[in-house]
């Protein structure tokens, strides 16, 4: 039996996904949901084996789910908007179904799926997702520890902190843990916005009050908060570049 | 295919307004001649050369004519610089009389001398009479030009409707109406039909309305409806709607196509970028003579794509403009997650 989570933040789509899926007896739906927050929780709950997922949802989209989950189910990104497709499989997604849906093409990819389930590869395809979003990047996603979604639009980050594996992202007066490589995030932000100031720093120009020599060779940016990071050589170099 | 034309013509007419200038002011001096006993024959041949000079000079009076605009000259320049010019051009003609008489015939130069001053008159009117028609002519070719004109700026305004068209109707919104009926067919095919039937109705009026030049806000009011009416099959409870628009109001007149596409963006921005969804209000007022349309949604204070929304606006402020000759306002404010648009049009 395969298990499948539908999300689409439109009902008649739900719906229209619902009827073809009765159709199919090889298939059981265990969620729908409404939108991307409900999307994280349900496969975290249920883990899945397929989720057809709708791209243009609010506040978090398809691609944000994907790059949300810690096990990936097979995915099937159900759009209205074909310049996704491409993105799709990018983001490794089996398969696109485009609006308004057709029950032959339907069938055609729960084929693919059926013979896909099993072979597939459940690593989280996070990194996959965001190396290949559309940039620069305009908002990062983040699950604490406690499940709970935070989106930041990166206008709101201060600086971004190299923390063993991952990256602390600081906003607001608070440290955000996300697993991710800072090398990685650095390539997706708008380079006339943040400066990887230092191996372990990115930041955001908008925050930096000024540059302090600190010793030789050796100086530490202060931020309006108060926050003192240290500035390496190159770091310098790319930061007087930009200012 | 017509500017040859139109050349071919107007050198036709220059030889012409040669020829008629000479061929009167040869035909006059011979009647006066003839008529002080000068042999026909002597009297052509003393009239033709300085008739034929007259001839060019009333001919190249064009330019002055059309460096002396009738629209953008005043009389006074017109009248001065005419009289002045008719009087030299007059004075050439007589000139030229009075020396080519004697080389013709010494012996006849006394019957061959008609009155000098006749003859300057002569001149005179003969080269405005050339002025005249050089403006008549002008102004034929003002008014083609203004008539072009008028066509290419028709041309180029249907473009830009057309253009507009396709920038208001969204594309998804079809492709996602359409999946809500291919959804409807199967559990409620009564809905779907009647969706179906909805969509039709909303694009046939959106072509009708696109197609006239001003529309009444009651007619914008009820397109707006038929597409509120299609995005609440689609997005249920999370879009409700207020419109409240007054009886005067709904009688002024407006651009097709103004606010459709400004509730567009407030169902993207306002509803199907909240996870709650959304209220749109849309309150029209008329007061003292000033229509007065009001726009509210919900936004993100968050979002990211704020693109799109600008060049919603930009088009919808650039018609308004162009109807009320920059009398109109179109603003957009947000404050405490609350986006609102207001226009502002006077009747």
């Amino acid at each position: 039996m395969i298990r499948v989570v539908i999300v689409d933040d439109e009902l008649p789509a739900r719906e229209l996904l619902r009827e073809f899926l009765a159709a199919d007896e090889d298939c059981e739906i265990v969620a729908e949901c409404a939108n991307g927050f409900e999307a994280v929780k349900a496969v975290a709950q249920h883990d899945p084996d397929l989720l057809l997922l709708d791209i243009q949802m609010p506040k978090l989209d398809g691609f944000e789910v994907i790059e949300l989950l810690d096990r990936s189910p097979v995915v099937v990104f159900v759009t209205a908007h074909d310049e996704h497709a491409l993105r799709a499989f990018e983001v490794h997604a089996l398969d696109y179904l485009l609006k308004p849906l057709s029950q032959d093409r339907f069938r055609q990819v729960m084929e693919r799926v059926k013979r896909s389930v099993g072979h597939h590869d459940r690593q989280p395809l996070a990194g996959m997702a965001t190396s290949l979003r559309a940039r620069p990047l305009q908002r990062v996603v983040v699950r604490g520890d406690d499940g709970a979604i935070q989106v930041v639009p990166v206008s709101r980050m201060d600086y971004v902190e190299a923390s063993d594996d991952a990256i602390l992202i600081a906003t607001a007066g608070v440290k955000l843990r996300k697993q991710q490589p800072i090398g990685e995030l650095a390539a997706q932000l708008d380079p006339d916005r943040f400066v990887r100031i230092h191996r372990a720093y990115v930041v955001n120009i908008e925050r930096i009050e000024k540059i302090e020599l600190y010793a030789k060779d050796s100086r530490v940016a202060i931020l309006r908060d108060g926050t003192r990071l240290p500035v390496s050589r190159s770091g310098y170099q790319r930061l007087r570049e930009l200012l | 295919m017509s500017t040859t034309r139109r050349t071919l013509t107007r050198g036709a007419l220059a030889l012409y307004a040669i020829a008629a200038v000479a061929a009167t002011a040869t035909a006059s001096s011979v009647f006066f001649l003839w008529a002080r006993g000068a042999s026909a024959g002597l009297a052509i041949a003393a009239a033709l050369p300085p008739s034929l000079l007259l001839g060019f000079i009333a001919l190249a009076s064009r330019f002055l004519c059309s460096a002396l605009p009738l629209r953008s000259t005043s009389r006074m320049s017109i009248a001065v610089a005419h009289a002045g010019s008719a009087a030299a051009a007059s004075g050439l003609w007589v000139l030229t009389w009075k020396s080519w008489v004697p080389i013709l015939n010494r012996q006849a130069a006394a019957s061959l001398a008609p009155d000098y001053s006749v003859l300057f008159g002569l001149g005179v009117l003969l080269y405005l009479a050339a002025v005249a028609v050089h403006y008549l002519f002008l102004e034929i070719d003002a008014l083609r030009e203004a008539e072009d004109e008028v066509l290419r700026y028709r041309v180029l305004t249907r473009e830009a409707e057309l253009r507009a068209f396709k920038a208001q109707v969204d594309p998804h919104f079809l492709f996602n109406s359409l999946n809500a009926v291919a959804s409807l067919c199967g559990s409620r095919p009564l809905e779907a039909r009647e969706m179906a039937q909805r969509l039709a109705d909303f694009f046939r009026l959106i072509l009708r309305l696109g197609a006239l030049e001003r529309i009444t806000l009651g007619e914008e009011i009820d397109l707006v409806d038929r597409y509120l009416a299609i995005e609440k099959v689609r997005f249920g409870d999370r879009l409700t709607t207020h419109i409240n628009v007054d009886d005067e109001a709904s009688r002024c007149m407006v651009p097709p196509l103004l606010l459709q596409p400004l509730v567009e963006n407030a169902v993207r921005h306002g509803v199907a970028s909240m996870v709650e969804g959304g209220t749109i209000d849309i309150v029209a007022t008329l007061d003292n003579h000033m229509l007065r349309i009001l726009i509210d949604n919900p936004a993100d204070p968050d979002r990211v794509d704020a693109r799109g929304e600008g060049i919603g606006l930009e088009n919808a402020r650039g018609r308004l403009s162009a109807v009320s000759e920059g009398r109109a306002m179109l603003q957009a404010r947000e404050a405490e997650g609350q986006f609102r648009v207001v226009i502002e049009l006077p009747r």
